[in-house]
């Protein structure tokens, strides 16, 4: 796809495989073009979805509405399940609409040990320690089990 | 619309050997953490992820080698959270597991 920017980008020479230019068929214009990635599902953890995968994202939204657009399809983890009627309150609210998703998964505590605005606001150092030491020794799977007692 | 309220297990099935996932979030802000975290109770293998800044919840596929390639800008856990140890445990050594597709 062409996109506006990325000149003076050393990216546009050693990436080849994902940048080209090419002429405008405008005018004499060179436009550059980037070779789109398109992921088979998209994973997001959201605040707040209804049971049909309309999303809420309360504060920073990072590049997830892009990406559920992207991907052919989107899973959602969320804080919680809300009524429909929240997203027809406010429909511009809704960053990512039902027809993108394929699942709903109600799982408060879903970034942990990592942060959810405003949910929980400060990584759980205790558990992300376990995790760095958890890779180290090879045992990720059986610091997963843990985490997910009861969750699955 | 369809009613697609799942369990975790059941939307884990979801995903298959190869495919390619964007990964929500950012660093270690609203990543699908425990999602990933299910994933490594599954046999699923080479998968791609995809973001701008992929976090803890991409981190967890290299750790356990289920993940092979990364797209990125920027690969790792920020501020005092460090580096990314799945990833880098995955490229060190002299036959990496992994691919890094930095700038992608």
């Amino acid at each position: 796809m062409p996109v506006g920017g990325m000149w003076g980008s050393d990216l546009v020479d050693i990436r080849p495989e994902f940048f080209q230019v090419m002429k405008s068929p405008f005018s004499e214009e060179k436009v550059v073009c980037v070779k789109a990635l398109v992921p088979d599902y998209a994973i997001l953890h959201v605040q707040e979805a209804d049971i049909y995968g309309n999303a809420r994202i309360l504060g920073p939204s990072y590049q997830d509405v892009l990406m559920a657009r992207a991907a052919k399809k989107v899973i959602l983890t969320t804080e919680r399940i809300v009524g429909t009627y929240r997203m027809q309150e406010e429909p511009k609210l809704t960053a990512v609409p039902h027809m993108l998703v394929e699942a709903v998964v109600e799982l408060p505590g879903g970034a942990k040990p990592g942060i959810c605005y405003p949910e929980y606001l400060t990584v759980d150092w205790d558990d992300h320690k376990a995790y760095q030491k958890a890779v180290k020794a090879g045992e990720v799977p059986q610091f997963a089990a843990k985490m997910l007692e009861g969750r699955l | 619309m369809r009613e697609k309220v799942m369990s975790l297990s059941q939307a884990t099935d979801l995903i298959q050997d190869g495919m390619l996932l964007a990964i929500g979030g950012n660093a270690m802000h609203r990543n699908p953490t425990l999602f990933s975290l299910a994933l490594t109770q599954k046999p699923v293998k080479e998968l791609k992820v995809c973001g701008a800044a992929p976090g803890i919840a991409a981190d967890i596929l290299f750790s356990t080698f289920q993940a092979d390639t990364a797209y990125f800008g920027f690969f790792g856990l920020e501020n005092e959270a460090g580096l990314a140890p799945g990833m880098r445990k995955a490229m060190e050594g002299d036959e990496p597991k992994a691919r890094a597709v930095e700038g992608s």
